[in-house]
């Protein structure tokens, strides 16, 4: 009891004493501030007189009267703001947050410093807001560093060309559209037919590939993020995503900085020499809220009502997205934009500029997922500009015969669906093509792995499936995997390892698929 | 073309700059004349408060507010003067001095968008902001 009373003097001592050192050497500064006063204010947009030497998007402290701050419940301190329009004699300023709180005569002050967003290895694994505030309750951020939320694109000198693969897990998209580490791949179409699946899919393959992920969700119901930050717990992809959200009912203006401010995120990941991969969920709903608030700037309206600059919204966006060379690091972001479309109109002003920056595209068909094609990618219309070149070597080899098939059978579908007679080799072509879709069909949240799509790619190229029914080609895939697995486990090594196919490697895939297809009944 | 109250205020000084008075009355008249029949004369009060900003600014006369807890004495306010004219190169200061019990003590200059805080009030609200971190 004693000592306890003695130990609580103490530290009473100790406390008192700390706080007498930090008095003491507490020193201050007079510094001039620059000051406005807000002189129209509705809709998430402030109109600012005063602060004469703001710069373009500087933050700007707003300070909300304290009367109209009482009322509610958040009393305690300031709003931020970024200042937009530079006019004569006057700013235009969006606010980042609840602007209710804010009237006409309020006091602004400029915090010279332009705007930025909290990042490092501390916000991995958390749900932020745009503006790096925790919305997942686990408490502050640990931020390292603070990364400018607009910055210039890596210059000519410091890239280079892609050369690695980013495997999706994917069977469609590693084989027939594959993505380079660097590469900007749109994934585009209609709502609801698996846009952000894809999406989801390609980070929960990540694991253990040496990626960071950041997910940006720009304008998405609350709920669908929540049960996707679930969905990405309960696979472990948390220990290595961020998820950057601005929810639905966010002001317009948090939505146009989040996905910069993502790709702030990312780029301190970059600077380290690091992989990132990151989803922009969706920029359409950007283009949107960037319109929103241009029009309530007053900024003269064009095509669609976007205004003028609505490509370079989204080109230096996406311009971000890069492979630095060895000498500066040699790290990557590869962005995956999705861009939502109305009926199917590719183009639309936002489609078309956005496929048009991007390095290919990923085109998801209505048609496909209602016949239960899933994930609904149409092999035609797709295309990946420089993801070939990262392909592995032994991908290449079993892709590049099935990108033929996969076109021939499309020709010959079309072809005859008017039921003439055909000859023994356009059925056999048919017959293969109909066991290449079905092989590219695959469930949600169950990507496949590098070794295990080449072993069953090989399989199809080689005409070891011919003979297995259509409905079956499913249960033959998936037993292959765990009869591969159990049995073939030192050829599945050798082709992650190698990434290439020596002919006896081959011999070695054919004989398993061989004895695999002699154990079935079918 | 829209003429702005700063366009205004401009030609106004630009006219009435090195006359004497008398030749000013003159001009003065005119330009009334001129808003007039432009059908600007509900602007007057501003173009009135744009051009005591423009002849304080081409004349290096500051109006500064200073705002304190207790009323300043005369040695203060001169010091202060000193002070305001340094800081923005002022060949005269006119002073208009306000009294706000709540910062405490110390006191805040304020010229048009430029404010230095120098009250205890804000002093104490930083030492806090540190101790908290």
């Amino acid at each position: 009891m004693t000592f306890n009373l003695i130990f609580m003097s103490t530290t009473k001592d100790f406390i008192v004493e700390q706080l007498k050192e930090q008095i003491t050497n507490f020193k201050t500064s007079l510094k001039e501030q620059t000051v406005g006063r807000v002189i129209e204010i509705g809709d998430g947009i402030a109109r600012i007189e005063g602060i004469s030497e703001v710069m373009m998007s500087e933050m700007l402290e707003f300070f909300p009267s304290v009367k109209a701050a009482e009322d509610k419940k958040a009393a305690s301190g300031s709003v931020y703001g970024l200042a937009l329009n530079l006019e004569e004699d006057r700013v235009g300023a969006i606010i980042l947050g609840d602007y209710l709180g804010i009237k006409q005569g309020d006091e602004v002050k400029c915090l010279n410093k332009i705007l930025q967003v909290p990042t490092g290895n501390g916000i991995i694994g958390r749900v932020v807001n745009p503006l790096g505030e925790p919305l997942d309750g686990k408490g502050e951020i640990q931020a390292d560093k603070f990364y400018p939320v607009e910055k210039i694109a890596p210059g000519v000198i410091t890239r280079e060309s892609v050369r690695q693969s980013v495997q999706t897990g994917i069977k469609v998209i590693d084989a027939i559209i594959p993505i380079g580490r660097g590469q900007r791949e749109l994934i585009i179409g209609d709502r609801q037919i698996g846009k952000s699946a894809i999406a989801i899919d390609a980070i929960i393959n990540q694991k253990d590939q040496n990626m960071k992920c950041i997910y940006v969700a720009i304008g998405q119901k609350e709920s669908k993020v929540a049960g996707l930050v679930a969905k990405l717990e309960q696979s472990g992809a948390m220990d290595y995503t961020t998820v950057v959200l601005a929810g639905a009912s966010d002001p317009a203006s948090l939505l146009y900085i989040a996905p910069y401010a993502g790709c702030a995120m990312a780029e301190y990941f970059l600077d380290k020499g690091e992989d990132v991969l990151i989803v922009y969920d969706d920029l359409s709903k950007h283009a949107v809220a960037y319109r929103e608030i241009s029009l309530l700037l007053k900024r003269p309206p064009g095509r669609e009502a976007y205004p003028g600059d609505v490509f370079y919204l989204h080109s230096r966006l996406l311009e971000r997205a890069c492979k630095l060379s060895q000498e500066f690091g040699g790290g990557s972001i590869t962005a995956l934009p999705i861009i939502e479309t109305q009926a199917g109109d590719m183009s639309a002003y936002i489609p078309t500029n956005v496929i048009s920056i991007t390095d290919g595209q990923i085109y998801l068909m209505p048609e496909l997922f209602y016949q239960g094609s899933r994930p609904a990618v149409d092999v035609g219309l797709s295309v990946s500009r420089v993801g070939s070149s990262a392909q592995t070597k032994a991908m290449k080899k079993v892709a590049g015969k099935m990108k033929l098939e996969a076109a021939q059978f499309r020709e010959l579908a079309a072809f005859t669906q008017f039921g003439s007679e055909l000859d023994k080799d356009t059925k056999a072509k048919l017959e293969r093509g109909k066991r290449l879709q079905e092989i590219f069909k695959q469930g949600q949240y169950s990507p496949v792995c590098a070794a295990n799509q080449i072993l069953v790619f090989f399989a199809l190229i080689n005409g070891l499936v011919d003979d297995v029914p259509v409905e079956k080609i499913s249960d033959f895939e998936t037993g292959l995997y765990k009869y591969a697995a159990m049995f073939g486990a030192k050829a599945l090594k050798e082709i992650t390892d190698k990434k290439d196919l020596s002919e006896k490697l081959e011999a070695e895939m054919k004989g398993l698929i061989q004895d695999y297809k002699n154990s079935l009944d079918y | 073309m829209k003429i702005t109250v700063k366009q205004f205020a401009l030609s106004l000084y630009e006219a009435i700059d090195g006359k004497t008075s008398s030749q000013a009355k003159v001009v003065i008249e005119k330009f009334v004349e001129l808003l007039a029949e432009k059908n600007q004369l509900a602007k007057a009060n501003k173009i009135i408060e744009e051009f005591i900003k423009l002849w304080n600014n081409k004349h290096g006369i500051v109006q500064a507010e200073v705002a304190s807890a207790n009323e300043l004495n005369e040695e203060t306010v001169k010091l202060l003067k000193n002070y305001i004219a340094k800081l923005y190169n002022a060949k005269q200061v006119i002073i208009s001095e306000k009294i706000d019990k709540k910062l405490l003590g110390g006191v805040i200059i304020k010229y048009e968008d430029k404010v230095v805080d120098g009250s205890l009030k804000a002093r104490l609200v930083e030492l806090k902001n540190k101790m908290i971190k």
